[in-house]
């Protein structure tokens, strides 16, 4: 019994690990594939199925006029934007997370509940029914098409998801830590910055990781509001396509895109694999 | 330093959480209470007597919702916390996770910005005391649940120059043994430096065994303060002799028959309490199981029972009877022979209570 336990839990963990792994492997064997080796037969491993070429990583730098789209540009205009968001969400974030965990708010029947809720709800929305407010927004202060515009608007989708789980982790903290923080002779900003933030680092990096991710992948707005001055990633690797598919270089940029987000998993991982990010202070 | 101990003044406190109510209900009744300098008090009563609301309402957590509170004669009401002076301990152990026991026990007297050298000796006395001298450099989370609160006792004790050292149960994460060392380091660090203690529990011994002045609380009302002798021997009300001691008081419900004599059931009692305004109303009539004496055969107040069950502690012997269907509980010495069935039982009436409206005439 114990034994075709451990023979299925060992089948299962291999199946998925081919599962997700398997899409990576091929991409990066894509990748170095030319217009033969994709389109003659299928093939698999290079220099035995097939000759590796780097024209594929190749188009991805060269300059438009010799058939190949810059991406480099676009790339780092992604790491500004999601960055810059994400630091401004997760401060901004975190104080009014701060706010809503420890202090009561009344206006009219709205309760810190509410407001809670409120922030959340910017998420709930499908994101087509922002994208007329945004742009009509945007092209009234005169940002569209602007790296400060994305900024603004990925802060708006960012934020919600900093408060919702900074309130989250706020209120596993035992409000006796502030108090004896106060006690001990610190006035509450003290207290909040001395003891409750660097209490928080677990939290703090959880929603870092959410709003790196989420700002990353955004294609919908950046598509939407910008046109020819500024671009960002995911826009650009959609541009890649025509009507040959460039399934080589399509493979390569989306490597490249992913790259940030498995070294963001990696500084992760070793706060979470310790086991401290939920119950920090327990 | 300078000595900043103070007498603590409570003048007609009284707080409710929902003042916003039309019918708030209150945590903590008025009352006023002085705390002298360099005493040990014990705050005592079930959970969700307003305990620890008092204690928040001097450490200036919670601020009252009338009444005033003096630190040597000057009003602190609106002092906000970190101004305060006050040291409290809660019950779970407070620690800040990413610092080392060090920094921790250190923290408070940073915060109020003493001197380097001052802060050492300090923490070196205080950590000394609590046993964590070989500590002191590892990360405060690795430590376990007593030792993290010895380090939030620690840091209540670090400062010399506190008003008062608040306690909320802090000892109920630590194991019995050293429980009792360090009840007892405590009682020394009074007596070494006449910091003012006040120690909240909801453990009888606790307090009877810490502190010099015990307060026994009830549903937001002080109901007696006083000795330890005080409360076992003369508790001001039936809650007080239900609580203290252990079993509770034996209570009986009386009616008045004579100017000091009361009857159960058909028995009379005699008492040294004056009834003569009581007459024929019910009362109730208290007495402690251990001064209720075992008697050869009826005579005066005495009480014939019918023997249910004894029961044997080691060092005393715990009888339980009835009287018609009154229960007695009484506690003899174990060399008695215990006759089977029916004895008489003696109620010294020096011991008897009697309490009108659940209050001691």
């Amino acid at each position: 019994m114990s034994k075709l336990y451990t023979f299925l839990k060992y089948f299962f963990i291999t199946f998925w690990t081919v599962f997700v792994v398997a899409p990576f492997l091929w991409a990066v064997s894509t990748s170095f594939k030319d217009f033969q080796s994709v389109n003659s037969k299928v093939t698999y491993i290079p220099w035995l199925d097939f000759e590796p070429t780097l024209e594929g990583w190749r188009v991805l730098i060269k300059s438009p006029a010799k058939g190949g789209v810059d991406i480099v540009e676009p790339y780092f205009n992604s790491i500004f934007v999601t960055c810059t968001a994400s630091l401004i969400s997760i401060v901004l974030g975190t104080l009014a997370a701060y706010a809503l965990s420890r202090f009561t708010f009344k206006a009219g029947f709205v309760r810190n509940n509410d407001i809670t809720f409120f922030f959340i709800s910017q998420r709930i929305m499908p994101p087509i029914v922002l994208s007329i407010p945004f742009f009509i927004f945007l092209s009234t202060i005169g940002l569209l098409d602007s790296l400060l515009g994305l900024v603004v608007v990925y802060i708006v989708l960012l934020m919600p998801i900093a408060v919702w789980i900074m309130v989250d982790f706020f209120n596993r903290v035992p409000k006796e830590l502030d108090e004896t923080a106060l006690i001990d002779g610190c006035n509450p900003y003290q207290a909040f910055y001395k003891v409750v933030l660097p209490n928080s680092i677990p939290g703090l990096i959880v929603a870092g990781m959410f709003c790196i991710i989420f700002g990353w992948i955004d294609f919908f707005f950046a598509f939407i509001l910008t046109f020819t001055e500024v671009q960002l990633l995911p826009v650009k690797v959609v541009a890649l396509n025509s009507s040959i598919t460039p399934w080589w270089s399509l493979s390569a940029s989306a490597l490249v895109s992913v790259a940030p987000l498995i070294i963001v998993a990696f500084i992760v991982e070793r706060y979470l694999s310790k086991g401290n990010l939920s119950g920090a202070l327990k | 330093m300078e000595e900043q101990m103070a007498k603590i003044d409570l003048s007609n406190i009284s707080h409710t959480y929902n003042p916003l109510d039309p019918k708030p209900t209150y945590a903590l009744n008025p009352f006023s209470m002085t705390w002298e300098n360099g005493k040990r008090y014990a705050i005592l009563g079930p959970s969700g007597c307003g305990k620890t609301t008092m204690l928040n309402i001097v450490s200036g957590l919670v601020r009252p919702s009338k009444g005033e509170i003096l630190f040597d004669e000057t009003p602190v009401t609106d002092l906000k916390t970190e101004d305060r002076n006050i040291a409290q301990v809660f019950q779970f152990p407070v620690i800040y996770n990413t610092m080392t026991v060090y920094d921790n026990l250190a923290f408070p007297l940073r915060c109020r910005e003493f001197t380097k050298e001052k802060i050492e000796e300090r923490v070196k006395a205080v950590s000394d005391t609590l046993n964590l001298s070989s500590f002191l450099n590892s990360p405060a989370r690795k430590l376990t649940a007593d030792q993290k609160q010895l380090i939030s006792l620690g840091r209540g004790l670090v400062r010399d120059d506190v008003a008062a050292v608040l306690m909320d149960e802090p000892l109920t994460v630590i194991d019995p043994d050293l429980k009792f060392r360090l009840r007892r380091n405590l009682k020394e660090i009074n007596e070494q430096y006449k910091t003012t203690l006040v120690y909240v529990t909801h453990d009888q011994n606790e307090a009877m065994t810490f502190a010099e002045n015990i307060i026994v609380m009830d549903q937001g009302e002080i109901v007696q303060v006083g000795l330890p002798k005080d409360l076992f021997e003369k508790p001001k009300t039936t809650f007080v002799g239900y609580f203290i001691g252990s079993p509770a008081m034996n209570i009986f419900h009386s009616t008045v028959s004579s100017d000091h004599e009361v009857k159960i059931n058909d028995t009379t009692i005699k008492t040294n309490s004056n009834l003569e305004n009581l007459k024929d109303k019910n009362v109730k009539l208290g007495i402690r199981s251990e001064f209720i004496e075992l008697a050869e055969k009826e005579k005066s107040n005495t009480v014939k029972i019918k023997l249910t069950r004894v029961e044997d502690f080691g060092n005393f012997k715990l009888l339980t009877g009835k009287m018609g269907d009154l229960v007695i509980k009484s506690k003899v010495e174990r060399e008695k022979p215990i006759p089977d069935g029916e004895l008489n039982l003696y109620f010294p009436p020096e011991k008897c209570c009697v309490y009108s409206d659940e209050k001691l005439v």
